[in-house]
């Protein structure tokens, strides 16, 4: 039978082809709409690291100045300063910790054809690399004690390797960045993530790093941080002077693989806090924030709200498209009185004939479903195009493409519901007067 | 006009009415919506940075070696960046307006104040810098040479003289001028020596855009410094391409990127305000279109569905234009009840914007112009089907189907 | 009242020519109620559209209450017929979404009379058809009989001078069929002209005159048909008066 109904169902919407087109164009274009917004939102806030999300966490102590808070809705700074970090690091209380900011780097090809260019390094602990999981294509990261030696190593990122090394494995050869000579212990394989969650300071989707060294290094080069550097008082001047000072420029990741061990690491923060208060410093009130993967993004907003206006505003759209076959549903459905009534004088029950229409417009929800997956494809290029920084969460996985479907089908069934009911309440005498 | 039988007659038969009505009332409320944050985004996009953005572009030089003198590359950089053809200004700098990174800092009118009078930006600037930024100067006069220090980096920068931007002057100095008048950054004076017109700061996003300081001082940053260059009307490209030669020449040992002009880092800095604006632009026509075809597909199968009754008023005496107008009219009367719904739909979605994205109010002209686009658009839809119905021969009535 | 000479109306399609009256010629006088009669297809649907300017003929004169109608644009005709004729369908041809207070007032909205002019006129034809108590209902809560009736106040409310009824019990059972057709006969006897088409010959005996239309021309007389020829292309075969 529904074999039957579905070559019915074709067969009716061949008949009258503007009619249908309108249909299906409708649905198309609002599953579009839809499918495009909803594809960016749900990748750009989706867990980049769904296996352990929650158990790292974002470290926020409130260092700020007694006159005046840091952020207007009372959310502590979004960096920690050296001090602290250096602090916590050696503390080493969480399963694994690492300290980090990014800083910019000359870089000298040993390949004279190459010229000198410019590196994206991030300065981090060796512990990053077991909390953030990236692979290794060759050797391993640096260890503990190369942090506490700040050793003149590197673990390069896939890309750079490429550029330097042809790709080949370059554990043991050095790369030289300012003038000095950094042996290469690891090389990343292709890390595929979406934004660069850890470091969501500068934009979540701001370009990625391309090679990573021990932050006790950066610091003993005396080299800056190219992030951001907030200070709610001068430090004086020179370098170590701002290591000690009250600015905030690092960022501070910790992992908890339970949680009892997430609350223990709270009361550390809290008695770590105020044991610093005694020494005259964090003068505003107790305000540590730990907050895991997933609320971190949430908090600096990486789903910005343009995202959400636009995928509000493509659902609307569709309810309108929706609307919109209702009623072309109904026109279709009510001219064909005739055959209702007919079918039912030959025996077809209520049901029989509520399912047929049904499926008609089910196939008609297929058609526009099919249809509007092209043109979500289409639209995830214009996103690209439109938002350069978004290419890596402008893409259709098979998730989406079924969401696509089933939700044309489903938007079909639900504005069929109403004509197929109303063409089903004719009476078969009344339409089988000559 | 018949519109007390039209309305009658409607009411026997809500749903259709109700179709229509439904998909004007939520076009009304995103199209009044979503065309007030286009002109939200458009009035961003066009607020004036203060300088020149014709002929102007920027770029960085990162050195390296261990004997890499920052400051000293950074004066004889100056000096062959004006010495190059087609160049009318350059200078250095940490920043320039809209380009999303800079210096920020608060200034006091007196020293020891808990909270600054005012957020600014610092823009530390070498010699030439109101002609190589094309800032305006309006009152006082610009540095000069012997004003102008150099410091390392993450050093507190303490100069004698500043020049302000006049909205700075104006919030710190409202009822006199600003020349000749002491500031406190960090509790160190300060003199503002010159005023100019318009300055923005670099983030688009702060409450403070309008408040700029530019400070005369060499400060690399490590061994990273930029520059930004004034190029000869219509010569601008051409500089931009040769400046990365002429640096490597002059000391191979940096290297030179992120060539930019400031055209296009307006462009980058406004990039998502005009994907919104476009995103929401094709959004609204595409809605336009769909309400207006819906129109036009339900008006014409009520037509096919009343034929008949046509027929019949032709009969009574209806002229041609007697039924076109009964179906304009009650295309009228359906996108009115539609509109009003709409109305109080796009108040309402204003109000939630409003409470969820701090936006501002829906100002009260957008919905009563709205209400006339649509109201113009509903009688072009119909107007198809209504003059097929006028079409209809009157003896249709005698017919007996 | 009304008079057609040598009226003729020909369908052309691609190849065919299709005379659906030819030669055809009435005459009615003021006050007169006359039946029109003849086997389906014999073009009395079309001597019916063309006396109340529903359509346009192809040839021969038609003057109505002294209006030669030929050479009327659409809107002339339009208001000549709301003016002049009232009209009664066979399937009564109400509106079903207005009740029939609103029903009646259709021909009335045309003419342009106002507010209070249309209410009495309307109050009063329904009274003329006994049906002013039910002013408010709709037309789905009516007998087929009482509908034509109001389809009868409706034609009436305008004061036209010719009433032009298709079939008016054609619809009815024999019940309600009579009380419209004494209701008909009321109205005649009153002075309005009435030309009723029908292809029931007992309704036709209560007109004062049969017109008998065979194959598009008119054979006037009292008797029953005479015998139509096998071929109904021909030219028509008809007995003489």
């Amino acid at each position: 039978m529904f074999a039957y109904y579905l070559q019915l169902g074709l067969r009716s919407l061949k008949r009258n082809p503007i009619l249908t087109a309108l249909m299906v164009a409708g649905i198309a274009l609002g599953i579009a709409a839809s499918m495009t917004t909803l594809t960016v939102l749900h990748l750009m806030g989706a867990d980049p690291i769904p296996w352990k999300s929650d158990k790292l966490h974002y470290v926020q102590l409130d260092n700020w100045s007694p006159d005046q808070p840091y952020s207007e809705d009372g959310r502590p700074p979004d960096q920690v300063t050296y001090q602290d970090a250096v602090a916590l690091m050696k503390a080493a209380r969480a399963d694994k910790q690492a300290a980090m900011f990014k800083i910019v780097q000359p870089v000298q090809p040993e390949n004279k054809e190459l010229k000198p260019f410019s590196s994206l390094i991030r300065a981090t602990g060796s512990d990053f690399f077991g909390m953030f999981e990236p692979k290794f294509k060759y050797g391993a990261a640096w260890n503990h004690d190369q942090d506490d030696s700040h050793a003149r190593v590197v673990v390069l990122g896939d890309e750079i390797n490429e550029k330097l090394f042809g790709g080949q494995d370059s554990t043991g050869r050095s790369v030289r960045l300012n003038g000095i000579d950094y042996r290469i212990v690891g090389v990343l394989d292709k890390w595929n993530l979406r934004s660069r969650y850890y470091d969501l300071t500068n934009g979540a989707f701001a370009d990625p790093d391309e090679m990573f060294m021990p932050f006790t290094t950066a610091i003993d080069l005396k080299t800056r941080s190219s992030g951001n550097n907030s200070c709610w008082k001068s430090s004086a001047n020179g370098w170590d002077a701002y290591l000690t000072s009250d600015c905030v420029w690092m960022q501070m990741w910790v992992q908890l693989d339970s949680p009892q061990k997430l609350a223990a690491y709270r009361e550390f923060l809290d008695n770590y806090v105020n044991e610093q208060k005694k020494l005259g410093r964090f003068p505003r009130p107790l305000n540590n924030r730990l907050l895991d993967v997933n609320e971190w993004m949430r908090d600096q907003k990486v789903v910005t709200r343009d995202m959400e206006v636009q995928t509000g505003l493509a659902f609307a759209f569709l309810a309108v498209c929706l609307v919109n076959t209702i009623g072309l549903l109904l026109a279709k459905f009510t001219r064909k009185s005739g055959e209702i009534g007919l079918r039912r004088a030959l025996g077809a029950s209520r049901r029989e004939v509520f399912t047929q229409f049904l499926v008609e417009s089910g196939v008609v929800g297929l058609t526009g479903g099919v249809i509007g997956l092209v043109l979500t494809g289409l639209g995830l290029v214009a996103v690209r195009a439109l938002y350069a920084q978004y290419k890596t969460v402008a893409h259709l996985d098979w998730t989406m493409v079924a969401t696509t479907i089933a939700l044309a089908i489903a938007a079909a069934l639900l504005a069929g519901l109403y004509p197929t009911w109303r063409a089903c309440r004719v009476q078969p005498a009344a339409q089988l007067k000559v | 006009m018949e519109i007390r039988p039209i309305l009658s007659a409607l009411m026997r038969s809500k749903v259709s009415m109700i179709l229509i009505g439904l998909q004007v009332a939520l076009t009304l409320a995103i199209v009044c919506n979503a065309l007030f944050i286009i002109g939200e985004r458009l009035d961003r996009m066009h607020r004036p940075s203060g300088m020149n953005e014709a002929d102007t572009f920027w770029f960085g030089s990162n050195g390296f070696g261990a004997n890499f003198d920052a400051i000293a590359t950074q004066q004889a950089d100056l000096a062959v960046l004006r010495s190059m053809p087609g160049v009318t200004a350059a200078t250095s700098t940490n920043s320039v307006p809209m380009s999303g990174g800079g210096w920020g800092e608060g200034l006091s009118l007196q020293p020891g104040q808990k909270t600054s009078t005012a957020q600014t930006t610092f823009y530390i600037v070498g010699p030439q810098a109101l002609e190589a930024y094309g800032f305006k100067l309006i009152a006082g006069r610009d540095f000069r040479p012997e004003e102008f220090t150099a410091i390392k980096f993450g050093d507190q920068p303490h100069p004698q003289s500043v020049i302000v931007s006049k909205a700075l002057a104006d919030k710190l100095f409202p009822d006199s001028s600003a020349i000749g008048k002491q500031v406190y950054s960090e509790d160190k004076p300060t003199t503002i020596v010159g005023v100019i017109e318009r300055a923005q700061q670099p983030w688009m996003d702060s409450d403070s855009i309008e408040y700029s300081t530019l400070l005369p001082m060499y400060m690399p940053y490590g061994n990273s410094t930029r520059y930004l260059v004034h190029a000869e009307p219509g010569r601008r490209d051409e500089v931009m391409k040769a400046v990365e030669q002429k640096m490597i020449e002059a000391n191979p040992s940096r290297i030179i990127g992120k060539v930019k002009s400031i055209a296009d880092v307006r462009r980058d800095a406004y990039a998502e305000d005009r994907a919104m604006a476009i995103i929401l632009g094709v959004v609204i026509i595409a809605l336009l279109a769909i309400t207006a075809l819906g129109i036009v597909g339900m008006a014409s199968f009520w037509v096919a569905q009343r034929t008949k009754q046509i027929g019949t008023r032709r009969a009574l005496g209806a002229t041609k234009f007697d039924i076109l107008r009964y179906f304009q009219t009650e295309n009228f009367i359906i996108t009115t009840l539609g509109l009003i719904a709409g109305g109080v739909l796009a108040y309402g979605l204003s109000l939630w914007l409003m409470r969820q994205y701090q936006s501002p109010r829906l100002p009260w002209y957008y919905v009563p112009v709205g209400f006339i686009a649509l109201w113009i658009l509903g009688q072009l839809a119909v107007l198809g089907p209504a003059l097929r119905a006028s079409r209809v021969p009157p003896a249709v009535a005698t017919r007996n189907v | 009242m009304l008079t057609m000479t040598h009226l003729q109306k020909v369908y052309r399609t691609h190849l065919i020519e299709t005379y659906a009256l030819r030669d055809f010629s009435i005459r009615v006088n003021d006050g007169e109620f006359v039946a029109v009669t003849g086997p389906s297809g014999s073009g009395k649907t079309t001597f019916l559209n063309i006396c109340g300017l529903l359509e346009e003929f192809t040839g021969g004169e038609y003057q109505l209450d002294g209006v030669n109608v030929r050479g009327l644009d659409d809107n002339a005709r339009s208001r000549l017929r709301n003016e002049k004729i009232g009209f009664i369908f066979q399937s009564f041809n109400l509106i079903p979404d207005l009740n029939l207070f609103d029903n009646v007032d259709v021909p009335l909205r045309y003419r342009g009379f106002g507010a209070p002019e249309r209410k009495q006129r309307i109050e009063e034809a329904l009274a003329r058809v006994g049906l002013a108590s039910r002013m408010k209902h709709y037309p789905s809560e009516l007998s087929g009989g009482q509908q034509q009736r109001v389809a009868i106040a409706r034609a009436l409310a305008g004061s036209p001078r010719l009433l032009l009824a298709d079939e008016p019990t054609g619809n009815l059972d024999s019940l309600m069929a009579r009380g419209v057709m004494e209701l008909l006969e009321e109205i005649n006897r009153q002075g309005t002209t009435i030309v009723m088409v029908t292809h029931d010959p007992e309704l036709a005996a209560r007109a004062q005159r049969n017109v008998h239309v065979i194959d598009g021309q008119v054979t006037d007389f009292d008797a029953e048909p005479s015998l139509r020829s096998a071929n109904s292309g021909d030219a028509a075969v008809a007995a003489i008066a």
